[in-house]
């Protein structure tokens, strides 16, 4: 009997099938691959519910299996027949169907396939198998509403279980009223997922929601989009920097700091929110304070602008009061009971004076925890340690404690790890062992990690910390504040109640600060302040941080920034600051980029500097593990670590393009964490944008390949990348393993390796970030820029170290004279601020120095001694570099080593040059010297390899606003002044063979080197030897400045080089003007000469054409000591003056 | 995406027995973008939220066909038999239903009150 008002079984055709049935009713079997398959046909079609051959189609034939088992059971009890009730009153419950069926309590229904014409393969089917079908069918359907509304019911209970669930209409309210609402609650009590949702349900659509971390914006959004049930929709959307799920029907959208900052420089009222929530403002990121400040002048603008802070519970009156009494509604989190167990470590006898750390108080806890609870009772164990030093040597003791009681497995995590090895830890260990998990501080916010019971806290954490005179950063380490303290403790109640091993003391505790410092502190701001300019900022000394950073890190960014060129004198932003604002990356790095169009090397400059933006990709193990650093060494470069970057990215890309090769296992071969070079490459597409948006390079076309056939093909391809893409989406996430004993981990690395790979492979086919790349690049554009780099000549090899060389500028360093005759570890560098530097580990000249030692065995210096003291040499050379990163030891990180005298001459600021004698840097430290039989060719050779004006860019353009782009590209344009590959070659070719010294100077010797800020103020008028323009003092160095690079006469060593002994005859190779010159007048001339082609020397442009005969325009201010009078002499003249007192 | 529009919330559906809300995209016997599949009763529904599958729906709930309370599907809240029946109203008129239903509406009541049900 049919239930009421469904449409099954209406079908007419039943009764022609039916003898059918009586035919062969012992042969019919639901298994045979026959039946189901004409079932599914019937059933299962293109547009139906289910599906053929989905998932969901396998999963209603187990279902189906279970469910028949089910029913003979069930026959097999007899029938009883109820009476049924007698009829009812109530009308609903009168027609109720007087004999039960399962069925009735069933709210759907599946129509019939007669019902949907599809005649052909239901003929064939027996209509009691059909109804069986049907019955089953219901039945799974059912089952998967009463599967699915659970999972909503458990989902808005647990919702509504969450501290803050309480508090939900108190914030709309206080935000109705106020402008600014302070939430503070800690880990755990839901306000990150909750209060986004209670402002979608209150009716605003324009929320944004910041957070510090990218990985935290994907997260929260998929998160708070499978709790407000619309996970598939797009209510809810994320913007990171290289990815947005942002459309037009998006109502809340998480995004970083960093990108609402970018958003406010462009359009600084906000217009586009209603609501900001700033998250985790507790955490103090340089980002997160700026943009307090930033919202604080902005409020009164913009009074319609809500904004909620959120925070953990530290410090809450400091935000309150900043936004003048804003409201705080405080929140308590959710947290079980933990006991405190302050156990500072025993005076050990000290262990040979060692740094490594002692592990032993650690083994204690886990002794300690072992001999406590009884291994059923669960709960893993979270070691807070203050960095990857101290992690590899409590994990080694600890692996051999675990191995010996099986109970135990050890994990680090650590940001340098790979994606990979940080999701271990979220995995599972086996019945019996617990995780013990050894981390920075990164398990203290960022990483959340359910079961943890027990905490152990070292009480220490390394930092960045900043030192503005030095422009050096530190990595050290220092006790944690209480704050920290607190945030590691409350791990380990997050589950049930917990323990926390404090190792130290409850009055060093006290002891500590109450919170952390700020990251304005502790790190350099340039790029802060370059931001703060662009966006119209004002002075940032004046500007209201929530607590201001140092005066003098702020004095070094301004200063910084101007010897950039990214400020002018007053301070404004330059056309060049400007656009260097709007790179997100370094100063130093976007100087590259800029340089790099500029002469025609954006390409491989582009990869360079996205490479020096992104972490390092060579993983942690890679460099203890011999195989991986085998498989890399054809890779590395011994022109410098960029260089290496540029090569991995470039042969990645190769491999990529390949069809048949695997990228993943590629790099994991090598060491490299693949996941950099995708960020690699999408920073480079960024980069490649924003300078294509300043016409500093020419837009590129996509290739398209010619035919119809091979675009169709590429349509096709794309097609199934996005079908890839989504699949992969609508799959479920990553499940969790079960953790195997640490034996079997240690066993062999590489096997665990090869089992990885195996396992990821057949898991899960679908190299997802392999199909994103290929959905956003354009592959074979990348293939072409990497193969061209492939085959850069000597001459393009040479520009782009220039190019690197003057955008690190002044970040170089002179090889200690002794080295040659050192051990590798024991080469020494010197820099401008630092003396005695050491290579990072990392660096690739850290395992031959020799490369940068310079081997002339014909070099007539200093006799026999083996030191490059005063040596002459043509093959000097300098590093330069990325970054000086003080550890144990001040590090100089990604190196390049470049030719000393070509770079000295050529792209850095120097002092003096004639005579062979160069001052570099901008306190002149390092000094260079070229053997005198060689100064006529070094003369005659210098002219030619100079590189023009726009090179140093400085104070150079007027303009760089979009439309006036052109103008700011044609300023910068090298091949206005001639300049293209061919003056690389004259600089390459340069010198080649002109022996000179390098040293660096002494702190004396540089006190001593400048005559000072003089008396004598006024600029002599010197017509013809700098061309028309007035000369200015040099206020502390003493002289005239010539150009922002040249400083004349400021040498206190000058006077003396200009006698007469050192003239010479020359004949000028423009006007063949032959006379004996100094080299003073040579270069007046050489400046003058109308037949000199313009752009060959700084100056030239506004050169008077006046011809040498005004020789008299040599003289200068002369001081006679013994006459006590000024004049204005040539140096002649003074010579035939101080003749006089003789 | 044609269909964006008809999954769209058209309110909140909140049920009047345990205040479980959720919003709703359709009510009717038809869920949108199924062909083969019809529903007994005006079911408030919602897009399956757990699946990507667009065509997926979830019914939240119904009225009583006693006393038209709105309420959720929820095994705490209402069972179905033919109709929709809210429990208050089956409790009332046990005696109208079928022992099997009899025997299903006890059970509800011991497993409720079994604390690690309970919200
Ligand atoms: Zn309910
Ligand atoms: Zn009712």
């Amino acid at each position: 009997m049919p239930p009421p008002r469904t449409r099954e079984g209406r079908g007419h055709r039943d009764h022609h099938r039916a003898p059918h049935e009586e035919e062969t009713p012992e042969r019919w079997d639901w298994n045979h691959p026959e039946t189901r398959r004409l079932l599914e046909d019937t059933f299962f079609r293109d547009e139906e519910y289910i599906r053929q051959g989905s998932e969901e189609c396998q999963k209603f034939w187990a279902f189906f299996e279970r469910f028949q088992r089910f029913q003979n059971l069930k026959t097999a009890r007899k029938e009883e027949q109820d009476p049924g009730p007698p009829k009812h009153s109530i009308p609903a419950l009168a027609d109720l169907p007087r004999t039960y069926d399962p069925r009735y309590r069933i709210n759907l229904s599946v129509l019939g396939p007669d019902t949907r014409g599809s005649r052909e393969p239901g003929r064939r089917l027996p209509p009691e198998r059909v109804a069986e079908f049907r019955r089953a069918l219901l039945h799974y359907l059912d089952f998967g509403q009463k599967q699915a509304f659970g999972r909503l019911a458990k989902l808005q209970r647990e919702r509504a279980a969450l501290p803050i669930a309480q508090y939900g209409k108190r914030i709309l309210q206080t935000l109705k009223e106020h402008q600014v609402v302070v939430v503070a609650g800690d880990t755990g009590c839901g306000k990150s997922t909750q209060v986004p949702q209670y402002l979608l349900a209150a009716g605003f659509s324009h929320v944004a929601c910041t957070q510090p971390r990218r990985i935290a914006c994907i997260s929260l959004a998929k998160r708070v989009g499978f709790e407000s049930l619309s996970q598939y929709g797009s209510q809810v959307g994320y913007q990171i920097r290289f990815e947005s799920t942002r459309s037009a029907a998006t109502k809340i959208v998480f995004l970083t700091v960093g990108l609402l900052l970018r958003q406010i420089q462009r359009e600084p009222s906000l217009p586009q929110y209603q609501v900001l929530i700033v998250d985790e403002v507790h955490e103090r990121h340089l980002h997160n304070d700026f943009l307090l400040g930033v919202l604080r002048r902005l409020l009164p603008q913009r009074p319609d602008l809500k904004v909620v802070l959120m925070s953990a519970t530290i410090n809450i009156a400091l935000f309150s009061s900043y936004f003048g009494g804003a409201p705080v509604v405080q929140v308590p989190g959710r947290l079980f009971p933990i006991t405190i167990v302050y156990q500072p470590p025993e005076v050990e006898p000290a262990t040979a004076k060692s740094e490594k750390l002692d592990p032993r108080p650690f083994l204690r806890v886990l002794e300690a925890i072992d001999n406590k609870y009884p291994p059923e009772e669960r709960g893993d164990l979270l070691v807070f340690l203050s960095g990857m030093a101290e992690i590899s040597a409590v994990l080694e003791a600890a692996q051999t404690y675990a191995s010996h009681t099986q109970r135990w497995v050890v994990l680090p995590l650590h940001s340098t790890l790979s994606v990979a090895d940080q999701d271990k830890v979220f995995d599972v260990a086996p019945p019996g062992v617990r995780k013990c998990i050894l981390s920075t501080n990164i398990a203290e916010t960022s990483v959340t990690i359910d079961g943890i019971r027990f905490v152990v806290d070292s009480g220490k954490v390394k930092e960045m910390s900043y030192d503005p005179q030095a422009k050096l950063q530190r990595l050290q380490e220092f006790w944690i504040s209480q704050a920290s303290a607190e945030q590691r403790k409350g791990r380990a109640g997050r589950t049930g109640p917990g323990v926390c091993f404090r190792l130290y003391a409850e009055s060093d505790y006290d002891a500590f600060a109450p919170y952390p410092v700020p990251e304005i502190r502790r790190v350099a701001l340039d790029a802060l302040v370059l931001q703060m300019k662009s966006m119209s900022l004002g002075d940032p000394r004046a500007f209201p941080f929530i607590e201001p950073p140092p005066p003098a890190s702020l004095e070094t960014a301004i200063l910084y920034l101007r010897d950039q060129g990214a400020l002018d004198g007053t301070e404004a932003l330059t056309p060049i600051g400007s656009l260097l604002a709007q790179l997100p990356v370094d100063v130093v790095i976007g100087k590259m980029l800029v340089l790099g169009s500029t002469f025609h090397l954006a390409e491989p400059v582009l990869t360079i500097a996205a490479a020096l933006s992104v972490q390092s990709p060579f993983t942690r193990s890679a460099q203890s593990n011999p195989e991986c650093a085998a498989a890399r060494r054809p890779l590395e470069s011994d022109q410098g670590d960029p260089f290496t970057l540029f090569n991995i990215f470039n042969t990645w890309v190769q491999v990529k393009s390949e069809r048949s090769r695997n990228s993943r296992k590629w790099c994991r071969r090598r060491g490299i964490e693949e996941h950099r070079l995708y960020e690699m490459a999408n920073l480079r597409r960024q980069f490649k944008d924003l300078l294509e948006d300043h016409v500093l390079l020419a837009g590129t076309e996509a290739p398209r390949p010619g035919d119809s056939y091979s675009r169709l093909q590429q349509r096709r391809e794309r097609q199934a990348l996005y079908q890839l893409k989504r699949q992969h989406e609508e799959g479920a996430g990553r499940r969790r393993k079960v953790l195997r004993l640490q034996e079997e981990q240690d066993g062999a690395s590489s096997d665990e390796d090869r089992g990885a790979t195996a396992d990821q492979d057949s898991c899960d086919s679908v190299d997802i970030q392999d199909v994103k790349f290929k959905l956003r690049h354009n592959l074979e554009q990348l293939q072409a820029a990497a193969s061209s780099a492939q085959d850069l000549s000597r001459d393009q090899m040479a520009l782009l170290k220039l190019v690197l060389g003057r955008g690190l500028y002044p970040q170089l360093a002179v090889p200690d004279p002794f080295n040659s005759g050192c051990k590798d570890s024991d080469q020494i560098f010197h820099t401008q601020t630092k003396q005695g530097t050491v290579l990072h580990p990392t660096c690739v000249f850290a395992g031959s120095p020799e490369v940068l030692h310079t081997q002339e065995p014909e070099s007539r210096a200093s006799d026999g001694s083996r030191d490059d003291k005063d040596k002459m040499s043509s093959k000097h050379q300098l590093l330069t570099f990325v970054s000086l990163l003080e550890t144990n030891k001040p590090y100089l990180v990604n190196c390049v080593r470049v030719p000393a005298l070509q770079h000295s001459n050529n792209v850095y600021d120097r002092d003096f040059e004639e005579l062979g004698h160069v001052i570099v840097g901008p306190e002149g430290y390092t000094e260079l010297k070229v053997q005198d039989d060689f100064l006529e060719e070094w003369r005659d050779l210098r002219t030619k390899g100079r590189v023009p004006k726009g090179w140093r860019w400085k104070g150079q353009i007027q303009t760089s606003n979009r439309e006036q782009g052109r103008g700011l590209q044609e300023q910068l344009d090298p091949g206005a002044d001639g300049v293209s590959e061919s003056t690389s070659h004259h600089i390459l070719s340069l010198f080649p063979q002109v022996p000179y010294s390098l040293r660096r100077l002494t702190g004396l010797e540089v006190q001593n080197l400048y005559v000072g800020p003089q008396t004598i103020t006024a600029a002599p008028s010197l017509p013809g030897l700098f061309g028309s323009s007035t000369l200015s003092p040099h206020p502390s160095k003493g002289g005239y400045t010539v150009t922002d690079f040249l400083t004349y006469n400021c040498l206190t060593s000058d006077t003396d080089l200009y006698s007469d002994c050192l003239r010479t005859f020359w004949t000028c190779p423009h006007c063949d003007l032959h006379m004996p010159f100094t080299p003073l007048e040579r270069i007046t001339h050489e400046n003058t000469c109308p037949n000199a082609p313009q752009g060959g020397s700084p100056g030239a442009e506004e050169a008077d054409p006046e011809p040498l005969q005004k020789a008299s325009a040599l003289q200068r201010p002369y001081h006679c000591e013994t006459c006590q009078k000024d004049f204005m002499f040539t140096p002649t003249e003074v010579l035939r003056h101080r003749k006089q007192h003789v | 995406m044609a269909s964006e529009a008809e999954r769209r919330p058209q309110g909140m559906f909140e049920c009047q027995l345990c205040a479980l809300s959720a919003p709703y995209s359709y009510v009717g016997q038809k869920p949108p973008d199924t062909r083969s599949v019809v529903l007994l009763e005006e079911s408030y529904i919602l897009k399956d939220p757990f699946t990507a599958d667009r065509d997926k729906f979830l019914v939240l709930g119904s009225r009583c066909s006693v006393c038209s309370r709105l309420v959720c599907v929820g095994p705490e809240c209402s069972l179905f038999y033919s109709k929709r029946f809210c429990l208050p109203c089956v409790r009332e008129n046990i005696a109208a239903f079928p022992q099997e239903i009899r025997q299903d509406v006890e059970k509800r009541k011991a497993l409720a009150k079994m604390p690690h049900v309970k919200p």
